[in-house]
């Protein structure tokens, strides 16, 4: 079965000669719950920007469903719907129109961007806000709105930067149960977070990446059954201190 | 879901459109009330009130040769900072990502782009015939002539605009070109003055600006006064609008400026 997303051999190294990504290598399966775990500045960002189109890899591959995401890239684009970890937005623009801008890049024609748009201000509980400008928002509002423009297309695989960062517990947690009912209904996503509370929840396959390769992976169980649960598990793979580790065992 | 008709994304382009419509409309004043306000500062200083003392020049009062000129230059202008702005607050707030995590191709980008650089270009031009003719100085000699000049010129400085906007790290970068380049040598293509006026030595100067070209091209649209063959002008504006054209595409395609 074609993979939702296949990484091989990426390696992505900016300007100044940091390699943030070093021969990477990973498939996510159609369907996954994917949690893409590692350290500040192991290269999960990066490793992002490269699959949704912001970063340009400097060699590797990357397909999703199929489709070479750097040589058919329109097509690839289709496919995927990304919630970044930083606020990408037209801060000075109503809420409603970012969404709705969103679905017209997409090419969705105007009443289906519209009944999309008013389903996904109402499943974020955005009403209120709807014409109010980006800037206007609180943090967690403002995380709403990405995680709305994010899902305006229906996407097959949904990417997910740190989507809860500064978000409260109630909407959390009301985050958490639509996420595992897109799930449920087929939708493939690809999560990454420091909340592994969040991750051992929610993904069914951890990845760990540290210093721009994958140190480890394989199903949740694996992490979670080991002496001190996934925490532990986590610092191991990413080589934390001892005292660290022996805290969290 | 998708209505990708063809190869084109034709709802993406005209939501391009409609999010830079919908950014430049919060400032109108910025937009469309300073530039006619300077034009009409320009035309009753330079047209009416200098110009009065001034003989005409090829038939035609000095208030109706001087429109041109400073039509032309509020069209550049105008192209300008709109496209140099469209880019520049793209990239430095980041939104420029939405459109690259999109299927939109780069064509429908720059498009995109530069519909709303001869948008606000046309309407600004509009704005100031409008201003001229409470000075009864408006008459157009050839539409289709008026109109290729302002709709050229107006791509060949958004495509200009977006070089610079894709360059720059700062604001100050953005003014470069207009303060060192765009305005001397829009001065010097024969806004408020022929060519025959110029002293020897910078009247070869005036021939290898391509300001002058469309400056005159225009002129010869409004009034029909000319220095130069209409032909090179509008070969100066096509060719310039290609090479730009192609070099915008390339920036584009390997993300200059725009990814990490």
């Amino acid at each position: 079965m074609t993979p939702a997303l296949h990484v091989s051999h990426l390696r992505k190294v900016y300007g100044r000669g940091t390699v943030a990504v070093d021969d990477l290598s990973f498939d996510v399966q159609e369907g996954d719950f994917f949690g893409f775990l590692g350290p500040n500045g192991a290269g999960k960002s990066s490793t992002i920007h490269c699959i949704a189109g912001i970063a340009t890899p400097t060699s590797g591959k990357i397909e999703i469903f199929g489709v070479d995401a750097v040589k058919n890239y329109r097509e690839a684009r289709k496919l995927i719907g990304l919630s970044p970890q930083e606020f990408n937005v037209d801060t000075f623009a109503k809420v409603t129109d970012i969404i709705d801008w969103m679905g017209g890049y997409f090419g969705m024609r105007k009443p289906e961007r519209k009944a999309r748009v008013d389903m996904l201000i109402e499943k974020f509980d955005l009403v209120p806000h709807a014409r109010k400008t980006f800037r206007e928002l609180s943090g967690g509002l403002k995380r709403r709105v990405m995680l709305a423009r994010a899902m305006i297309n229906d996407p097959k695989l949904l990417i997910l930067d740190e989507p809860t960062a500064g978000v409260d517990v109630e909407l959390r947690r009301d985050l958490w149960r639509y996420l595992q009912e897109l799930n449920r209904d087929g939708k493939t996503i690809f999560l990454t977070s420091h909340y592994l509370e969040e991750v051992e929840r929610l993904c069914a396959t951890i990845s760990i990446i540290g210093a721009g390769n994958i140190v480890r992976q394989g199903p949740k169980a694996d992490f979670v059954n080991e002496p001190g649960g996934l925490e532990a598990a986590y610092l191991r793979a990413t080589g934390a201190e001892p005292e660290l580790l022996a805290g969290a065992v | 879901m998708n209505a990708l008709q063809g190869s084109i994304n034709w709802i993406g382009l005209w939501t391009i459109i409609r999010r830079e419509w919908s950014r430049l409309m919060r400032v109108p004043i910025q937009a469309f009330l300073a530039p006619w306000i300077s034009a009409l500062l320009f035309i009753f200083i330079f047209g009416f009130v200098v110009g009065g003392r001034i003989s005409h020049i090829g038939g035609h009062r000095y208030l109706e040769f001087v429109l041109p000129g400073i039509l032309m230059l509020n069209v550049v202008n105008a192209s300008f900072l709109q496209s140099t702005s469209q880019i520049y607050f793209a990239r430095f707030m980041r939104y420029v990502e939405e459109t690259l995590v999109s299927p939109l191709s780069y064509i429908e980008m720059i498009v995109g782009i530069l519909s709303v650089v001869v948008a606000r270009a046309v309407i600004t031009a509009l704005g100031i015939l409008a201003i001229a003719a409470l000075f009864h100085a408006t008459q157009i000699v050839s539409i289709a002539e008026f109109l290729f000049w302002i709709v050229s010129v107006s791509v060949v400085f958004g495509l200009l605009g977006i070089i610079v906007g894709l360059w720059a790290n700062n604001f100050e970068q953005l003014t470069i070109l207009n303060v060192f380049f765009i305005t001397p040598l829009s001065f010097i293509g024969g806004v408020f003055n022929t060519v025959g006026m110029l002293p020897g030595w910078l009247k070869w100067m005036a021939y290898a600006n391509p300001f002058f070209y469309f400056i005159n091209g225009l002129r010869h649209a409004m009034i029909g006064f000319s220095e130069a063959n209409a032909w090179i002008g509008v070969g100066v504006a096509l060719g310039l609008s290609a090479v730009l054209g192609v070099s915008v595409w390339r920036l584009f395609s390997i993300g200059y400026g725009l990814r990490s």
